[in-house]
C-alpha cells in the first residue's frame, strides 16, 4: 500500500481542467514535481495536502480516503505536514510564536513537549539562533524556512511542499537537500519547483505535469536519459534547434533540432530532457 | 584601578559557600560585581543543574512568552494552554480591542441614561452589534494568513471559528449585561437586547458561510441598524425588544443553525462549512 | 547569526544591544556569564535556593524586555544586581522569616585569609572593613542597603521598615562616622 494513491483523479476551474485523470502513487522518498505554470502541480499538491477536494477520481492517503467521515480525514492530517506556496504571518508573530501556534493546531497539547518539538523543527532548519525573531524581520528565504520548518512537526508521514526552495541560497538548498534525503527514508516527499536543478539536486524520482497530465513519471536518470543524443556544443545554433544559448565558453549549447555541422555532443542535463519533453509548450511559457 | 588584585581562589569558594563574615564577604562582594574576570571564576563554584534549569525556564518564557491579559483571565478560570495558545494570537482578544468595545458600549448606555430612558436606540443598537462585529473578526483578517494551514490541520477550521466566537462572546457579554442594568426603565430590558444578540451571531455564521464575513457582518449591521432607526419613527423606544419582536429574533436565529447543520452534512467532505 | 565563539568576544554592553535585537544567544551569553555571580550573591541574602532561582529567572526575563531601557550608563553587572536585587526585595515583602542582610555580628567560620590577602583587601576599601565594623547595626544596615546593594532611600526604607527620611539621617551620619575613622592613621598600614 503506498502512501499517497490518485486514480483518475480529475479537479475542474470553470473552463479550465486544473488535472485530467491522473494516475500516481507516491511512498517513501523524494518525489518532484516540475511542469510550466498552470500545469497543475499545485492543484495536485493540494489535493493531496487535503486542502481542497477532486471533482472525479479515487484519492487514497496513508490508505484512508479523505472524501470519507471527518475522522478518516482528520486521521490523515495528524500524520501530514504541508507548506503552501504562499503563506502568511500574523502580526508581529515571532519565528517560534508561529511554529507553536501550527503545533498547537496540530494537537501538540502538552507544553513541554511541544516547546521541545518546536525547537528541534527549528534547529533542522537551520533558524535555531533566529527563533525568537520577529517574522517581519527575516528575509525572504528564512521565512520560508520558517514555513518548512512547520511542515516538519511531528515527523509527517507525508510531506507536500509546494515550491520549498523559493529564496533558499545554494548552501540552503544544499542544507534542505541533506533534510529531506534524510526524511525520505521514512516519508513520501513531494515537491513542486520550478527549477529543473532543484529537482535534479533534491528528488531520486520525477514526475513532469503539463496541462494537467502526466508527461512522465520515473527517475531522474531516466529523465535525463530520454535527452541522449539530442544536445551538442556548436558555434552557430542551426534553424530548427528547440532552443539555445550562449554558453560561457562561446559556444552555444543546442537543444533539439538537426546537428549543424561542426557540433560536438554533450551530456544532457535534466533541464535539457524537460525542455524537449515538453517541446514548445516548456519554451512558450518557461517554468 | 582594580585589575591587578583578584579574589583568591579559596576565598571564593568561602564566600560562595556563606562561610564569610559580613565584613570580608561584602568586600568580595564589591570586587566581584565590578571584576569580570573574578565573576568568570564564581561560575564553577555554582550548581551547574541549578543553572541549567534556570536557564531552561528564561529560554522557555523568551521563546513562548506570557498570554496577554485576557487569556491569561481565562486561564485562571479553566482554560487549557493549548487552547490559550489559539486565543492569544487571535486579534478579537486583543486588549485593545476588548477596551473599545468596553468603550463603545458605556458611551451607549451613557446616552441612554442621558436622554432619561425615553431614547434607547443607542444602546439598543449596539449592544448586540458588538459581538457581532467581534464574532466577525474572529474570522481574522481577510484571508487569514494562516488559512491555508488551518484548514488542512487536525484541530479543525470550523472549530477554531467556534472557539474564537465563543471567546467574544464571553469577553463582552457578561459588561454589557451590567451596563444594562444601569439603563433607565423597565427592568427587564437589561436582558432583553441578549435576544437579538443570541440571535444575531448565527445568523452572521450562516450568512459568512454563503458570501464570507466581511459582506455578512456588513448585512447583519445594516439590517439591526435599519430595524432600530426603524423604531424611531413614532413607535415605542422598546419596540425592538418587545415579545413579539423577540420571537421573530429567535425563529431566525432558528433558521439559520438549521442551515449552518445542513451546510455543516453536506460539505462533510474537507470538514470546513465556515 | 552569531554563532557563540563570537559571542563570547562581545562584551557585556554589546550583548545587552543584541538581546533588545531580538538576540535568545546573546540572553543566553549573558546568563552564563552574570547568573551564577548573580546565585551567589543572592544566596548571601536568601537561604532558599528556589527562590534566588526565580528571582534570577525573573531578572533575565526582564532583561529580554526592557533591554532596550538599557542606556549604557554603568556596567552591566550593576545593572543586573540592581534588577535581582530589587526583585527579591519585592518578593520577599510578606517573608519574615527570611534573612534579608548578611548577619553583620557573626564571626566568620571560614578559613582566615592570609596575611597578604588581609593586606589587598585592606588596599581596596581603605580600612572600610574595620570602621563598618564599629557602626551601629542600624546605620550598618543602612549602609549595606544603600551604598553597598544601591537601593534608593526611598526603598531601603521600605525594606527595612523605617521612614525614608531616617533613612537618610542614619546614611549621613554613618558617613560621617565612616570618614572620621578612615582620617585616622590605622596600625599596621605603612
Amino acid at each position: 500500500m503506498n502512501a499517497v494513491e490518485l486514480t483518475a483523479v480529475t479537479k475542474t476551474y470553470g473552463r479550465t481542467r486544473a488535472l485530467d485523470a491522473v494516475d500516481l502513487s507516491f511512498d517513501r522518498g523524494v518525489t518532484g514535481l516540475l511542469g510550466p505554470n498552470g500545469a497543475g502541480k499545485t492543484t495536485l499538491l493540494r489535493i493531496v495536502a487535503t486542502s481542497i477536494a477532486a471533482d472525479r477520481g479515487g484519492v487514497r492517503l496513508l490508505g484512508r480516503d479523505p472524501h470519507g467521515s471527518h475522522a478518516e480525514l482528520t486521521g490523515i492530517r495528524r500524520e501530514l505536514g504541508y507548506l503552501p506556496q504562499e503563506l502568511g504571518y500574523p502580526g508581529d508573530m515571532t519565528a517560534f510564536g508561529f511554529v507553536e501556534y501550527v503545533a498547537v493546531l496540530k494537537e501538540w497539547n502538552d507544553r513541554a513537549r511541544r516547546l521541545r518539538e518546536v525547537r528541534r523543527v527549528l534547529e533542522l532548519v537551520g533558524l535555531g539562533d533566529l527563533a525568537t525573531k520577529r517574522v517581519s524581520k527575516l528575509s525572504g528565504g528564512q521565512r520560508r524556512r520558517v514555513a518548512l520548518a512547520q511542515a516538519l512537526l511531528g515527523d509527517p508521514r507525508i510531506l507536500v511542499l509546494d515550491e520549498p526552495t523559493t529564496g533558499l541560497d545554494p548552501t540552503q538548498r544544499a542544507d534542505l537537500r541533506r533534510t529531506l534525503s534524510a526524511l525520505g527514508g521514512h516519508c513520501a516527499v513531494l515537491l513542486s519547483t520550478h527549477q529543473t536543478e532543484d529537482v535534479a539536486a533534491l528528488c531520486e524520482r520525477v514526475v513532469v505535469l503539463a496541462g494537467g497530465t502526466v508527461r512522465f513519471d520515473g527517475t531522474v536518470t531516466d529523465l535525463v536519459a530520454t535527452a541522449a543524443g539530442r544536445v551538442w556544443l556548436c558555434d552557430d545554433p542551426g534553424p530548427d534547434a528547440l532552443v539555445s544559448w550562449r554558453t560561457g565558453t562561446g559556444r552555444h549549447h543546442v537543444v533539439g533540432g538537426t546537428p549543424p555541422p561542426g557540433a560536438t555532443a554533450t551530456e544532457p542535463t535534466l533541464e535539457d530532457a524537460y525542455l524537449l519533453m515538453l517541446g514548445a509548450d516548456a519554451v512558450r511559457a518557461p517554468a | 584601578m582594580t585589575t591587578t588584585w583578584h579574589v583568591h581562589d579559596d576565598l571564593l569558594a568561602d564566600y560562595v559557600a556563606g562561610r564569610l563574615d559580613a565584613i570580608v564577604g561584602a568586600s568580595v562582594e564589591q570586587h566581584v560585581a565590578r571584576c569580570a574576570e573574578c565573576r568568570a571564576s564564581t561560575t564553577p563554584l555554582v550548581d551547574p543543574l541549578l543553572l541549567a534549569r534556570g536557564w531552561d525556564a528564561v529560554r522557555d518564557t523568551v521563546q513562548s512568552p506570557a498570554f496577554p491579559l485576557p487569556v491569561r483571565l481565562a486561564r485562571r478560570c479553566g482554560l487549557p494552554e493549548p487552547t490559550a495558545v489559539l486565543l492569544a494570537a487571535a486579534s478579537s482578544l486583543r486588549t485593545a480591542w476588548v477596551v473599545g468595545s468596553f468603550l463603545a458600549l458605556t458611551f451607549a448606555a451613557l446616552a441612554v441614561v442621558l436622554a432619561g430612558g425615553q431614547l434607547l436606540a443607542p444602546f439598543l443598537l449596539v449592544a448586540p452589534l458588538v459581538p457581532v462585529i467581534g464574532v466577525a473578526a474572529a474570522y481574522g483578517h481577510h484571508q487569514d494568513p494562516l488559512e491555508t494551514l488551518v484548514v488542512t490541520a487536525p484541530y479543525g477550521r470550523t472549530r477554531l471559528i467556534l472557539l474564537r466566537t465563543l471567546a467574544v462572546l464571553a469577553s463582552v457579554l457578561p459588561f454589557t449585561v451590567l451596563l444594562g442594568l444601569f439603563l433607565p426603565g423597565p427592568a427587564w430590558l437589561a436582558a432583553a437586547w441578549l435576544g437579538p444578540a443570541v440571535a444575531l451571531v448565527p445568523t452572521l455564521l450562516a450568512l459568512s458561510s454563503f458570501v464570507g464575513p466581511r459582506v455578512g457582518v456588513a448585512v447583519v449591521a445594516l439590517g439591526w441598524s435599519a430595524v432600530v432607526l426603524f423604531s424611531l419613527r413614532g413607535l415605542p423606544a422598546t419596540w425592538p425588544v418587545e415579545a413579539t419582536q423577540q420571537l421573530v429574533y429567535l425563529v431566525l436565529a432558528a433558521v439559520s443553525l438549521v442551515v449552518l447543520a445542513a451546510r455543516s452534512s453536506r460539505d462533510r467532505r474537507m470538514g470546513a462549512v465556515l | 547569526m552569531g554563532s557563540s565563539s563570537a559571542l563570547a568576544d562581545q562584551d557585556d554592553t554589546a550583548l545587552v544591544t543584541l538581546v533588545a535585537d531580538g538576540d535568545a544567544a546573546a540572553l543566553e551569553e549573558l546568563y552564563g556569564r552574570h547568573a551564577p555571580w548573580l546565585v551567589a550573591r543572592l544566596m548571601r541574602r536568601c537561604n532558599d535556593s528556589d527562590v534566588v532561582l526565580d528571582v534570577v529567572q525573573d531578572t533575565f526575563v526582564t532583561v529580554w524586555k526592557d533591554a532596550r531601557r538599557y542606556r549604557g550608563t554603568g556596567e552591566v553587572a550593576g545593572w543586573l544586581w540592581g534588577i535581582a536585587f530589587r526583585r527579591m526585595v519585592s518578593r520577599l515583602r510578606s517573608r519574615k522569616d527570611v534573612v534579608l542582610l548578611p548577619e553583620w555580628d557573626t564571626v566568620g567560620r571560614g578559613h582566615v585569609p592570609a596575611a597578604e590577602d588581609e593586606v589587598l583587601l585592606g588596599v581596596e576599601y581603605g580600612d572600610l572593613a574595620g570602621a563598618l565594623a564599629r557602626l551601629s547595626p542600624e546605620f550598618r544596615s543602612v549602609v549595606q542597603a544603600c551604598v553597598l546593594d544601591g537601593l534608593t532611600t526611598k526603598e531601603a526604607g521600605k525594606l527595612l521598615g523605617v521612614r525614608q527620611n531616617t533613612v537618610k539621617t542614619r546614611l549621613h551620619r554613618a558617613k560621617a562616622q565612616l570618614r572620621g575613622s578612615l582620617a585616622l592613621p590605622q596600625e599596621g598600614w605603612r
